[in-house]
C-alpha cells in the first residue's frame, strides 16, 4: 500500500480496495505465498466430505499454486481443474503439474470466480477454500460455482467467520480486510449463500483452530518483518502498533466465537 | 452380560525387559486418566508399571510424524535371540545412524549423583586408545558411508589425554561433524585445550559442545551435580565463545528438582552468545540416578508444558514438533529465529513452524502430495537427530527454509537475504526422553537412530545399551573387572536394591 486511508471515515473506498489489497504486497508478506489456514489437513478433510472419488471432476477456485488440486488428484484419483485470478500462479501450477506428473489429471485456468471461464454443468465437485471471503460479489461467485456443477455435484467451502455485528472497531480497519475478516460472513451467511444459488447443505462443520492458527501465522510474520525489514514494511504502510492491536483484537474475537472457521458441503 | 469396565484403553501389546533380572518380557501400552503407561510382569520379579507418556491425546497425534527408515550400509549382528538382544544393528533394525557416540573413557573429575554412563573417579574402568577409536570410526563410516556427526562422551572425555587425537581421526574420515559432550571443567580452567578445538572447526568439519547445564540454582547443581558448578559453566560458556565454537545447553531435569529452571535456561541460551540451542532430557533412570517413582516420571510432553508455562510469550504447544526419523514420541524439536537479545526492547523471536506448515511436509501417513520436495528435504534434515546447530547442513537448511518465506518478488523484501544475519541467529529446542529399563519399549527401540559405538565394532542402540545390559558387558570386557547388573533405583525396588560399587543400584542376592 503505497498510500494510507481511514477505512472508518471512508468505508466506500476501503472496500474497493480490498480487491485490489488482497494480491497486493502486503498480503503476499504478511500470509506467506502458499497461505491456507488448516494447511493440507483441511484441504483432506473438505475432499473427503464432499465424498470426492476416482474420476471425479473436481473445480478448485483460487487455486493458488495448485497444492489442493494436487491433492485431488493424487490421493484421491480425481481429475482436477483450478482456476485463479493471478497469473503467475497460474504460471506456477502449471509447471507443478509437469514436475509432479500429473499433467494429464490437472489443468489451471487464469480466470475470475465471478465469471467462470467454463461450461455449464462439468463437474462433479467443486471446492472454494478460504476465498469467498475475499470476493467481492459473493452471492454471484456462489451461483457461478452452481452453474458449473452437474447435477448432483458437491460443493465444498471453507472459510473465515465473523459476526460483523459484534467485531470489535479494530477489525473493522483496513488491516483487517488483509486477513479476510473484514468481508467475511458468520456461518448462516454463507449457508444463506449457497442456499440462495439453489444448494442444499449437507454438512456445516466448526475448524475455529484455523482462525487461530491464521491469527499465529500473521503475527508470526508481523515479527519477522519487523526483525527483518522494518523500514520496508513502514514503506508498505505497515504501522506495527496497530498491527499488534489488531492481532489482540482478532485473539480475543475468536476466544468469545466472533470470528471462526466453517467447513460447509452442499450439493446440487 | 459383562462385568464393569476397565480404567485404561490398551494400546498396544510390545516386548520390554524385566528392571530387575533384563529378561525380555510382554509389555502392554495402556492410556489412563489421559495419560500413557506400559505395564509389565516377569515371573520371577513381579509387575513393573510406568509413565512413558504425560499427554494421551498428544502420543496418538505425533504416531503420524514417522518417516519410513532408511537401511545402514551394512550391520554387524545377526539375529538369534531377538530385540533387544541381538544388538547391533541387526539386520532387523529399522533405521540407520544419525547420530554415533563414542565413549573414551569411564573415568569422571565428578561423581554426580545422576549419571547414566556411573562413571566417576573409580580405581578401574576404561580408556580406549587411538587405534581402537579409529576401529570404532571406521565401523561407522562403514555402516553410514558418509555419517554426519560422532559425539564423543565418557566418562568424561576431556580429561582422556588423546582426546585430541581422536578429534584427528575422525575429522580426516567423511564425518561432518564432531560434538564433544562435557561438563566444562577443563573448557573453562584449559583455555589452550579450547582454542585447540577452535582450531579444529571449520568449514566442513565442525565441532561444536554438548555442555551439561542443568540450571541456575545452586540446590540444582548440588542434586544433579554434587558440585556448585555454576561458575565454571560461565567460564566455559565465556571461553567457547571466544574461541567461535557453538554450544548446545543439555539440561538433565529431574521431577520437583530443576523443573522450574526450564524456561530460565532458554532465556539464557538466547543470551549467550555460544549458545545456538538447548536440550532437555527428563533424567535417564538407567545407571546412577536419585530415587525416583516410575509412575511419576517426567516425559517428553511434560517438558513441553512446562516450556510453555514459563515461557507463554514465545512459545505454544504446538511449536513443537516431533522427529520423525526415530519413533515419534523419542524427541521433538522446534526451531527459533531470533533477533537481539532478550533483555534488548526491540528483541525479536519467532518459531519457525509458525511461518510454514511442518505438519504439511513431515506428517509421513497422510502426505503423499508434498507442497514443496525442497522444503521436506530442509525440514527432514533440521528434525533430526543429527541436526547440530553451526554445522553447513544445519545452516543451509536453515537457509532453505528462510527462501521458502520468501517474497521478493512481490513485495521487495527480500527476505532470504534479511534473514542471512537471523539464520546465524537461529536457536535450536529439543526433548528427548531416553528409554529406561522400566519404559523400554522395542518398537521405539527398533527404529532409534542415535546408536552407541561399541570398541569392538558394533552400533547398538543408545537406550539398548543403557538399559539391556550392554553398559555392563562392555565395560567388563574393556576393564577386566566384572560389572554387575544396575538396575533403576526406583521407589518400588527399594527392598532389594543394594549399592553397586560405582554408586548404581544393583540387586540384593
Amino acid at each position: 500500500m503505497s498510500e494510507t486511508i481511514d477505512p472508518l471515515a471512508d468505508p466506500a473506498t476501503a472496500k474497493a480496495c480490498c480487491a485490489a489489497t488482497y494480491s497486493s504486497d502486503l498480503v503476499e508478506t504478511l500470509l506467506g505465498p502458499a497461505y491456507h489456514p488448516g494447511g493440507l489437513t483441511l484441504t483432506r478433510r473438505v475432499l473427503a466430505a464432499t465424498g470426492l472419488r476416482p474420476d471425479d471432476r473436481l473445480l478448485d477456485i483460487a487455486s493458488g499454486i495448485g497444492t489442493t488440486s494436487f491433492v485431488a488428484a493424487a490421493e484421491f484419483g480425481a481429475s482436477a481443474d483450478g482456476v485463479d485470478l493471478a497469473s503467475d500462479n497460474v504460471a506456477t501450477a502449471r509447471k507443478a503439474a509437469v514436475s509432479r506428473d500429473l499433467a494429464h489429471r490437472v489443468a489451471f485456468h487464469e480466470g475470475d470466480a465471478e465469471a467462470l471461464p467454463l461450461a455449464d454443468a462439468t463437474y462433479d465437485v467443486v471446492v472454494c477454500e478460504c476465498a469467498l471471503c475475499t470476493f467481492p460479489d459473493k452471492q454471484r461467485a456462489v451461483a457461478e460455482m452452481a452453474r458449473v456443477l452437474r447435477p448432483g455435484g458437491r460443493i465444498g467451502i471453507t472459510d473465515v467467520t465473523a459476526d460483523q455485528t459484534r467485531l470489535p472497531v479494530e477489525l473493522t480497519t483496513l488491516f483487517a480486510w488483509v486477513a479476510c475478516i473484514a468481508d467475511a460472513r458468520p456461518t448462516e451467511g454463507y449457508v444463506e449463500l449457497l442456499e440462495q444459488a439453489g444448494l442444499t447443505i449437507d454438512l456445516v462443520e466448526s475448524h475455529d483452530r484455523a482462525v487461530s492458527t491464521m491469527i499465529d501465522q500473521i503475527e508470526a510474520r508481523l515479527t519477522l518483518l519487523r526483525m527483518t525489514s522494518p523500514d520496508r514494511a513502514t514503506e508498505l504502510g505497515l504501522d506495527f502498533g496497530q498491527a499488534g492491536t489488531v492481532i489482540n483484537a482478532a485473539r480475543e474475537a475468536t476466544a468469545s466465537g466472533v470470528l471462526g472457521y466453517t467447513l460447509i458441503v452442499a450439493h446440487a | 452380560m459383562a462385568g464393569r469396565e476397565r480404567d485404561e484403553i490398551f494400546l498396544e501389546l510390545t516386548k520390554s525387559i524385566c528392571p530387575v533380572c533384563k529378561a525380555v518380557i510382554d509389555a502392554e501400552v495402556n492410556i489412563r486418566e489421559d495419560k500413557v503407561y506400559l505395564r509389565k510382569k516377569c515371573a520371577e520379579h513381579g509387575p513393573f508399571e510406568a509413565l512413558v507418556y504425560g499427554d494421551a491425546q498428544m502420543y496418538m497425534d505425533v504416531q503420524r510424524f514417522n518417516k519410513p527408515g532408511t537401511l545402514p550400509l551394512t550391520t554387524q549382528t545377526e539375529v538369534k535371540d531377538g530385540c533387544p538382544l541381538d544388538c547391533g544393528l541387526c539386520p532387523e533394525h529399522k533405521q540407520h545412524a544419525c547420530l554415533g557416540l563414542i565413549e573414551v573413557n569411564t573415568g569422571c573429575n565428578l561423581d554426580c549423583p545422576i549419571c547414566f554412563a556411573d562413571s566417576g573417579h573409580q580405581p578401574d574402568g576404561y580408556s580406549i586408545t587411538l587405534e581402537q577409536c579409529a576401529t570404532m570410526l571406521d565401523a561407522f563410516v562403514a555402516a553410514e558411508g558418509e555419517p554426519e556427526v560422532v559425539m564423543f562422551s565418557g566418562g568424561e572425555p576431556t580429561i582422556h589425554k588423546d582426546l585430541l587425537g581422536m578429534v584427528d581421526l575422525a575429522q580426516e574420515r567423511p564425518i561432518s561433524a564432531v560434538v564433544i559432550n562435557t561438563n566444562g571443567i577443563r573448557l573453562a580452567s584449559d583455555k589452550k585445550f579450547v582454542a585447540a578445538l577452535g582450531e579444529r572447526n571449520r568449514p566442513g568439519r565442525r565441532i561444536s559442545i554438548y555442555l551439561q547445564f542443568d540450571g541456575f540454582e545452586e540446590a540444582t547443581h548440588r542434586a544433579i551435580r554434587g558440585r556448585d558448578l555454576r561458575a565454571i559453566k560461565q567460564k566455559a560458556l565465556d571461553n567457547c565463545a571466544e574461541a567461535g565454537l557453538t554450544v548446545t545447553l543439555v539440561a538433565a531435569i529431574e521431577k520437583d528438582l530443576n523443573e522450574h529452571e526450564i524456561g530460565a535456561i532458554i532465556r539464557f541460551g538466547l543470551t549467550h552468545p555460544a549458545v545456538h540451542s538447548v536440550s532437555f532430557q527428563p533424567v535417564t533412570h538407567s545407571g546412577r540416578h536419585v530415587q525416583f517413582d516410575p509412575l511419576t516420571r517426567l516425559t517428553n510432553p511434560d517438558i513441553m508444558h512446562a516450556i510453555v508455562e514459563q515461557l507463554p510469550q514465545w512459545f505454544q504447544i504446538n511449536d513443537f514438533f516431533p522427529v520423525p526419523c526415530c519413533a515419534p514420541t523419542c524427541r521433538a524439536i522446534t526451531y527459533l529465529l531470533t533477533k537481539g537479545s532478550p533483555d534488548d526492547e526491540d528483541f525479536g523471536l519467532v518459531p519457525i513452524p509458525r511461518l510454514l506448515q511442518v505438519e504439511d511436509y513431515l506428517d509421513y501417513v497422510a502426505n503423499r502430495v508434498i507442497p514443496d520436495w525442497e522444503i521436506q528435504e530442509a525440514l527432514e534434515r533440521l528434525w533430526s537427530a543429527a541436526a547440530f546447530m553451526g554445522t553447513e547442513t544445519s545452516m543451509d537448511r536453515l537457509q532453505k527454509v528462510a527462501e521458502a518465506l520468501d517474497c521478493a518478488d512481490a513485495c521487495g523484501v527480500n527476505l532470504p537475504e534479511a534473514l542471512t544475519d537471523l539464520t546465524e541467529n537461529a536457536f535450536m529446542i529439543v526433548i528427548q526422553d531416553f528409554l529406561d529399563p522400566y519404559t523400554m519399549n522395542v518398537r521405539q527401540l527398533m527404529k532409534c537412530c542415535v546408536e552407541e559405538i561399541t570398541p569392538d565394532g558394533r552400533l547398538i542402540p543408545f537406550c539398548a545399551y543403557n538399559s539391556v545390559g550392554y553398559r555392563e558387558e562392555v565395560r567388563a570386557q574393556m576393564s577386566g573387572v566384572a560389572v554387575d547388573a544396575v538396575v533403576p533405583n526406583a521407589a518400588p525396588l527399594q527392598p532389594i536394591l543394594i549399592p553397586g560399587p560405582y554408586g548404581a543400584k544393583r540387586e540384593r542376592r
